[in-house]
């Protein structure tokens, strides 16, 4: 009777354990049905191969009872995760959030990428999560729009240029600069900020090159926390340009007179483009005198000529250089020379005015009539 | 006074001897040498417009202008110091060694008197400045402070064939002139100094000749100009 006895209250015991454990687990297989990913975030979006980047995965309890968590991580056979697991037993509330945030690195070729977000619970069961990451390795475009033919030294020309983003994601930080041995750049560089994926911004610049050498137009940003740049060169190459302003002279006429040279004749831009404050006057050869010691034209569109005048004294020679200078419409120097051959001065000087009979005549007659005064001077004495 | 110029220029030997006569007076000589100063002025003043656009460049047109005035007063002045009181102390000093006798202020009138064939010689050379001067061609001065440039501009107007030609047949009427005055002068002095002809000749003359060979000689040969050659 009393090992009856013993025996019954064992198998109470043993049956109200099950009828607890049973009933544990069916509470805990409730709670991991009730969390759910509500939302994950990858930033950068998509990822530069060898570029690290954040994960972060936010989760809800959408049921009506507290849920444990013994464990959350992510892993990966090749996306490297950098930071350490939530290894904390941790309780996400009835109707509420928790975020878990994973570091990686996407050291990997261009794909894409699915590493599981794992979420234990204490009590039982588990949530497995995969998580998209997009590899691409496209880098932001730099095109070149518009540009010289050539330079020259010391001339400043304009360059437009284009960056465009061809990625998914939005890049950040992007700054474009100009740099190069012998060039001087206006602005040195330029800030854009943040690109958006088929953005693109147009970029205008000058760059005053002192000898032929090249230009890199470099454009740092970032993709996430990353930093990143796209380099394009560009030759500076010296030359004429096609389109620049020439002007030539003609109708010379050179005079000696009044004790200098006089230069007349007429300047005609035979560019395609103005010259502005063109500007006559000698060079090599001779001494420029007033009253036109230089003379001031202005502006010549191209086909159009002005008159100009210019005077001057040269000694010993039978070649002056006329130097014309002028500037583009962004007021870059240039200067043509032109020779020119002058009628030797003693041309003029030799032309003796010769003594005119009049005067001769009163002189003989002077001579004679105070010849025959003093005689008749004499005579009287 | 009416005849006394025909009597001046054609029998200065009566002429001069009435004037002995008279008492000592320089109102009429004077009044020949300003008209002689007057008339080498203005010829001055005519040179003066060559050198125009060199002093225009210096300094303006307000300084070119006064430089011509100052030259015609300088002009003035030297006619009156130079054919005047200069010549009538020559003569005076060189009388002397012939035991000349008579004041100067009476060798100071004869003077005066026999400057009046200078003085039509210079009217004859201002009217043929009158023909020569627009002829020069001034040379244009690159730079007043460059002293090299100023010499090759003197240089230039002094090698200008016209301003050449002016300069000797200038001289040569001045010459032609002067011994007009100076066979008035050899008149003039006999009476004032009380000198036989033979001395008055040699007093005369010995200035006059040295002072026509010098014109004469700076008109055709030339002298440099401030080192020039």
């Amino acid at each position: 009777m009393k090992n009856s006895f013993i025996a019954v209250i064992f198998a109470v015991i043993v049956c109200s354990l099950l009828i607890t454990t049973t009933a544990t687990a069916q509470n805990t297989g409730d709670g991991a049905a009730q969390i759910t990913v509500s939302s994950v975030d990858v930033n950068p979006g998509v990822f530069f191969e060898g570029d690290t980047g954040i994960i972060t995965i936010e989760i809800v309890n959408n049921g009506a009872e507290s849920v444990a968590i013994r464990r959350a991580t992510m892993y990966d056979s090749d996306i490297l995760v950098l930071s350490s697991s939530y290894d904390t037993t941790t309780t996400v509330g009835a109707g509420n959030r928790m975020q878990f945030t994973f570091t990686v690195k996407a050291d990997v070729p261009p794909g894409i990428y699915y590493p599981s977000f794992s979420l234990d619970f204490r009590d039982a069961g588990y949530l497995r999560y995969p998580v998209q990451i997009r590899v691409e390795n496209d880098p932001l475009e730099i095109s070149v729009l518009e540009k010289p033919d050539t330079y020259s030294a010391g001339r400043k020309d304009p360059i437009d240029i284009m960056v465009g983003n061809p990625r998914d994601n939005p890049v950040g930080s992007v700054i474009v600069h100009f740099s190069g041995a012998s060039v001087e750049a206006a602005p040195s560089s330029y800030f854009i900020g943040t690109l958006n994926p088929d953005q693109a911004q147009k970029i205008s610049f000058n760059i005053t090159p002192a000898e032929p050498t090249s230009l890199d137009i470099v454009v740092d940003y970032k993709n996430g926390v990353n930093p990143h740049s796209s380099v394009v060169t560009l030759p500076v190459n010296f030359g004429e340009s096609k389109k620049q302003a020439e002007p030539i002279l003609s109708n010379i006429i050179v005079e000696y007179g009044d004790g200098k040279y006089t230069l007349t004749g007429d300047v005609t831009n035979a560019g395609l483009e103005v010259a502005n404050s063109v500007v006559l006057s000698v060079g090599e050869g001779a001494e420029p005198v007033n009253p036109y010691r230089e003379y001031v034209v202005g502006s010549l569109q191209p086909d159009d000529f002005s008159s100009f005048e210019i005077t001057f004294l040269a000694e010993n020679t039978t070649l002056v250089q006329v130097l014309v200078n002028y500037r583009d419409v962004d007021g870059n120097p240039s200067m043509r020379t032109t020779p020119v051959i002058i009628p030797p001065k003693t041309s003029a000087k030799e032309k003796t005015p010769g003594v005119a009979t009049p005067i001769i005549a009163v002189i003989l007659v002077s001579a004679v009539l105070i010849g025959g005064a003093i005689w008749y001077s004499w005579k009287k004495r | 006074m009416k005849g006394m110029l025909p009597s001046l220029l054609f029998c200065p030997d009566t002429f001069f001897s009435e004037r002995m006569k008279e008492p000592e007076d320089l109102k009429i000589p004077g009044i020949i040498v300003i008209i002689g100063a007057i008339i080498a002025a203005a010829a001055s003043y005519l040179i003066s417009g060559i050198y125009e656009g060199l002093f225009t460049a210096a300094a303006g047109e307000g300084m070119a202008s006064m430089l011509g005035i100052f030259g015609a007063v300088s002009a003035f002045i030297a006619f009156v110091i130079i054919w005047w009181l200069i010549f009538t102390g020559i003569f005076y000093l060189l009388s002397m060694a012939f035991a000349g006798t008579g004041t100067f202020r009476r060798t100071l009138q004869v003077i005066g008197y026999g400057l009046v064939p200078v003085i039509i010689g210079s009217v004859i050379s201002l009217l043929v400045s009158l023909y020569y001067i627009p002829m020069v061609e001034v040379p244009v001065i690159s730079n007043i402070q460059d002293p090299a440039a100023i010499q090759r501009v003197m240089s230039g107007i002094f090698e200008d064939p016209a301003f050449r030609e002016f300069t000797q047949l200038s001289a040569v009427i001045s010459a032609i002139f002067l011994a007009w005055s100076a066979n008035l002068w050899i008149f003039g002095i006999k009476h004032a100094r009380t000198l036989s002809f033979r001395n008055a000749i040699i007093v005369v003359l010995i200035p006059v000749v040295v002072f026509m060979i010098y014109t004469l000689y700076t008109a055709f040969i030339g002298t440099p100009f401030l080192g020039g050659s």
